[in-house]
C-alpha cells in the first residue's frame, strides 16, 4: 500500500535516511524502530510529507505522494504525534470532527461519527463529546488523540511515538486498546517507537533501523529468533527472557525427558519413572525418534502388560520452531498434560509439560536468567 | 544644510536655558522616583504574604495609573497650586506601580526552598528579608524602578505645563512660537536622557543579580 | 461653555480610531514576526523606541510637520499604540505550542485553518490585553492633544489651568479620569470573555 523507493533525506551535515526500500502491504500494522537519531520519524514524516524526501519517492497505493496537494493528501492519511496536540480551545468533538468538517460533511454525519468512535473507546459521548482537552487525563487525551487521526477512516495512519508521554499503566491500556482497534479496523498503520516491548506486542512486521539505514525488517518472532547482527541483538537484549508471550518453545521446554525403549518392560519403566520423579515417559527408537508416550495412570492400568512398546500411545508433537505460545495454544485445545517437541527429523528433543510452561513464567516475571 | 547650521546657532544661544531646563528635569524625574521608591518598596514588603490586602492596593495604584496624566495634574491644580509640587505629587503618583508591582511579584516569587534555608538556619524574619529575599528580588525590583524611571522622565515634559519646568518648557515654547529648534530643544534631551537611564539602570540590575542567579 | 458629553465621545473616538488603525497595521506585523526571530527582535526592538520619546514632544512635531488638529493626534496615538499591538500579537501568536501546529498541518489543516481555527483563538486574550493598554495610553495622550489643536476632554481641562478656574479643570478631568477607568475595565471583561473555554483555569478532580 506504501511503497518507498530508494527514499534518501539529506541535511548540510548529516544524511537522516539512506536509500530506505520498503513495502508496506495493506493492513500491516507497521513499526518503525531504533535509537535516537536512526531516521525514524524523519521516515514516518516523509510519508506525509511534512518533511520533503531529498531523492527518492514515496508511493501510496501506486500514486506518488509528491504529485498530490499535500493539505488533501493529509487529510487522507491519520496522523498522531506524541504530544497529543488536541488544540485546548476545542471540545472533545471539535478536535474529533475537525477533519471531517474541514472536508466537507455535513454536521449530522460529524455527529454521529463522533459518537460512533467514542463509543468504540467506552468514552460515554454524552460526558465526554462536551469536555475540553484540559479536563481529561493524560491517556484519555491520547485516545481521542488516536480517534481524531480515524475520523475520516483514513486508510493509512501515521504515529510517532504516540504512548510515549503517557504513564506506564495508560501506556499498557492504550497499547491494548490500539490492538484491538487494529483488529476491528485492520487499517495500515506505520507506528514509531523506540521502546521494543511496544513494538514486540503492536507490530505485525518490525523495521530496525540504525543511522538513517534498515538493519533488519521481520516479523517479532523471526527478530527474536534470527536477529540481524549484534546491534539488533544488544536492542532486544532483555526481550529473549521477560516476555513470555515470545518465547520459543525451545526456550520452555524440558530438555532431558525421561525416555525408555520400547522394549522397556513395565516394571522397569515404573521403577524409572519413580526415581526420576516423573509421571510420564516417552519412546523413542534408537535413533531418538519418538514413537509415542505412557504416563503412570496408564501404566497402573495395564498390569498385564509387558513391554512399553505395546501400551505407549501415539502422540502428536511439535515442531522445535514453534512459538512458546502456539505450543501452549496447542496443549489447551486438546487438553493434552504433555507434548513433545520434536526436530525436522522426528528425533525428540524435549518436552513442554504444565510445570516447564509456569517455571517459564515464573522467571520472566520474577526474573532469574535461566531458562526453563 | 541651512537648517542645521541654524539648530548650532540656537543651541549656542541657549545652551544655559537647555541645561537648567534639564537639570530641573532630572529633579522633578528623580526627586518623585525616589520618593516613590521609599513609598512602594516597604508597602510591596508589607502587601507579601497578605495576598487579599495585596489584590486591593495593587488594584488601587492600577486605577490611578490609567488616569490620564492631564486629568491628574488637572486634580493636582486646585488642591497645590501650581509649580513644582503639583508636578511631583503627580509623577510620584505615577512612579508607585512599577515599583510596588515588581517589589510584590519578585518577593513572592522567590523560590520556597531559599527560605526553607534561611528558617532552617535561624534567621529571624528581618533577617531573613534582608539578607535572603530582598537580595534575591532586587533584579525583579530594578527592572521596577527602570520603567517607572523611563514613563517619569518622559511624563514629566507635561511639568511645564502647570509651571513646574523641565525640558517640557522648551517643547511647549516651540508648540506656541512653532519653531522646531525648540522642540528638538527639549525633545532630544527627554530620549537621550531616557536611553541613558535606562541603560544605567539596566547595568544595576545585572549588577544586583545575585551571582547565583545570574 | 463645553459640551462635556460630546468631548467625551470625541475623545473616545479619537483614541479608538487610533488604536483601531494601529491593529490594523500592528496585528498582521505581529503575525508576520513570528515566522522570523531575528526579525521580530529587530523590529520590536525598533518599536520599542517609541516609548522614549515624550506623547508632548511627538505632538510637536507632528504639528510642524502635518499641521494643527485631529490627524497629528491620530498619528502620534498610531504610533503609541504600536508596541503594546504588535508585542503582545507576537507572544500570544508565539505562545501556541508547537506540538499543536505540528498536530495541525500533520491532520492537512492550510496555514489560514491553523490561524484562525487554533492560533488566534488561543492567542485572543493576550492580544486584546495589548488592545486594552494600547486603548488606556491613547485616551492619556489624547488629552494633551488640545494643545496641537485637536478636540476632546483636554480643552476644558487645558483652558481651566490658564484661567484658573478650578471648576473648568475638574469638569473636564473628572471625565477624562471616568472614562480611562470605565474603559479598562470594559475591556478587560471582554478579555476574559474571549478566553476559549478549554483554556480558563480549570480545577481538574483528576
Amino acid at each position: 500500500m506504501v511503497t518507498f523507493r530508494s527514499v534518501t533525506k539529506a541535511y548540510r551535515n548529516h544524511i537522516a535516511v539512506k536509500k530506505f526500500n520498503l513495502e508496506v502491504q495493506d493492513g500491516e500494522f507497521l513499526v518503525l524502530i531504533g535509537p535516537s537519531g536512526c531516521g525514524k520519524t524523519t521516515t514516518l514524516k516523509m510519508v506525509n510529507r511534512l518533511i520533503e524526501p531529498t531523492s527518492g519517492e514515496i508511493l501510496i497505493d501506486g500514486k506518488n505522494v509528491r504529485a498530490m496537494d499535500a493539505v488533501a493528501l493529509r487529510r487522507r492519511i491519520g496522523y498522531v504525534i506524541q504530544q497529543v496536540g488536541l488544540f485546548p480551545n476545542m471540545t472533545v468533538e471539535q478536535n474529533i470532527d475537525l477533519v471531517p468538517r474541514l472536508i466537507g460533511w455535513d454536521s449530522k454525519k460529524c455527529k454521529s461519527r463522533v459518537k460512533e468512535l467514542l463509543e468504540m473507546v467506552n468514552m460515554n459521548p454524552d460526558i465526554y463529546a462536551s469536555r475540553y482537552p484540559n479536563e481529561l487525563s493524560g491517556g484519555q487525551q491520547q485516545r481521542i488523540g488516536v480517534l481524531r487521526a480515524a475520523a475520516v477512516e483514513p486508510p493509512l495512519i501515521l504515529m510517532d511515538e504516540p504512548f510515549g508521554a503517557c504513564d506506564p499503566i495508560s501506556r499498557e491500556t492504550l497499547q491494548d486498546e490500539m490492538k484491538k482497534l487494529q483488529n476491528t479496523l485492520k487499517k495500515t498503520v506505520i507506528f514509531v517507537t523506540h521502546d521494543m516491548d511496544e513494538a514486540l506486542k503492536l507490530a505485525d512486521r518490525i523495521v530496525i533501523m540504525r543511522q538513517g539505514e534498515i538493519i533488519q525488517v521481520d516479523t517479532p518472532e523471526r527478530i527474536l529468533r534470527q536477529p540481524a547482527d549484534a546491534f539488533v541483538e544488544s536492542f532486544i537484549g532483555k526481550n529473549r527472557i521477560n516476555n513470555p508471550a515470545l518465547l520459543c518453545v525451545e526456550q520452555i521446554m524440558k530438555t532431558n525427558p525421561v525416555t525408555v525403549s520400547p522394549d522397556c518392560g513395565l516394571a522397569e519403566c515404573v521403577a524409572l519413572m519413580r526415581r526420576k520423579k516423573v509421571d510420564t515417559v516417552l519412546v523413542v527408537d534408537a535413533q531418538g525418534r519418538l514413537l509415542g508416550g505412557v504416563d503412570i495412570e496408564e501404566l497402573e492400568r495395564q498390569r498385564s502388560v509387558h513391554k512399553i512398546g505395546d501400551i505407549s500411545s501415539e502422540l502428536g508433537a511439535v515442531l522445535n520452531n514453534v512459538s512458546g505460545r502456539e505450543a501452549f495454544a496447542i496443549m489447551n485445545e486438546n487438553r493434552l498434560k504433555y507434548l513433545p517437541v520434536v526436530d525436522k527429523r522426528d528425533r525428540l528433543v524435549g518436552l513442554v509439560t504444565r510445570t516447564s510452561i509456569v517455571d517459564a513464567i515464573a522467571s520472566a516475571v520474577w526474573g532469574d536468567g535461566e531458562s526453563a | 544644510m541651512a537648517k542645521v547650521l541654524d539648530m548650532m546657532q540656537f543651541l549656542d544661544m541657549n545652551d544655559t536655558a537647555i541645561i537648567k531646563a534639564a537639570v530641573q528635569h532630572l529633579y522633578l524625574s528623580f526627586g518623585s522616583v525616589l520618593i516613590g521608591c521609599l513609598v512602594a518598596i516597604p508597602t510591596g514588603i508589607w502587601i507579601t504574604g497578605r495576598d487579599k490586602i495585596a489584590g486591593h492596593v495593587l488594584r488601587i495604584i492600577g486605577t490611578i495609573q490609567t488616569i490620564p496624566s492631564l486629568a491628574l495634574l488637572g486634580f493636582a491644580l486646585p488642591l497645590f497650586g501650581i509649580g513644582t509640587l503639583p508636578a511631583m505629587i503627580v509623577l510620584f503618583l505615577y512612579s508607585l506601580l512599577p515599583i510596588l508591582r515588581n517589589t510584590y511579584t519578585g518577593l513572592t516569587s522567590i523560590n520556597p526552598a531559599f527560605i526553607e534555608a534561611g528558617n532552617g538556619m535561624g534567621m529571624n524574619s528581618r533577617q531573613l528579608l534582608f539578607m535572603v529575599k530582598l537580595p534575591l528580588a532586587m533584579p525583579v525590583i530594578m527592572d521596577g524602578i527602570k520603567i517607572s524611571t523611563v514613563y517619569i522622565l518622559s511624563w514629566a515634559t507635561l511639568g511645564a505645563l502647570i509651571g513646574a519646568g523641565g525640558l517640557g518648557d522648551l517643547i511647549f515654547t516651540g508648540i506656541q512660537t512653532a519653531d522646531a529648534n525648540y522642540i528638538l530643544a527639549g525633545a532630544v534631551p527627554v530620549a537621550l536622557l531616557t536611553a541613558a537611564a535606562g541603560w544605567l539602570l539596566g547595568k544595576a540590575e545585572i549588577a544586583l543579580t545575585p551571582a547565583g542567579g545570574k | 461653555m463645553f459640551n462635556i458629553p460630546l468631548l467625551t465621545l470625541q475623545h473616545l473616538e479619537l483614541s479608538a480610531a487610533g488604536v483601531a488603525l494601529a491593529m490594523v497595521i500592528g496585528i498582521p506585523l505581529g503575525y508576520i514576526i513570528t515566522r522570523n526571530r531575528m526579525l521580530a527582535r529587530a523590529v520590536l526592538a525598533l518599536i520599542d523606541i517609541t516609548q522614549t520619546i515624550p506623547a508632548l514632544a511627538l505632538l510637536a512635531l507632528l504639528l510642524l510637520w502635518i499641521g494643527l488638529g485631529d490627524v497629528p493626534l491620530i498619528a502620534a496615538l498610531v504610533f503609541y499604540s504600536l508596541l503594546p499591538i504588535v508585542r503582545n500579537t507576537y507572544t500570544g501568536l508565539s505562545s501556541v505550542d508547537a506540538s499543536l501546529i505540528e498536530a495541525g498541518k500533520g491532520m492537512g489543516m492550510t496555514g489560514w485553518q491553523l490561524l484562525r481555527m487554533v492560533q488566534i483563538p488561543i492567542a485572543l486574550p493576550v492580544i486584546m490585553a495589548g488592545i486594552r493598554v494600547a486603548m488606556v495610553t491613547a485616551i492619556g495622550i489624547a488629552a494633551i492633544g488640545v494643545l496641537i489643536g485637536a478636540g476632546g476632554l483636554g480643552a476644558p481641562i487645558w483652558r481651566g489651568m490658564q484661567q484658573m478656574d478650578n471648576g473648568m479643570i475638574l469638569s473636564g478631568a473628572i471625565p477624562a479620569a471616568l472614562l480611562a477607568i470605565i474603559t479598562e475595565t470594559v475591556m478587560e471583561r471582554v478579555e476574559q470573555g474571549l478566553t476559549p473555554r478549554g483554556l480558563r483555569k480549570v480545577v481538574t478532580g483528576n
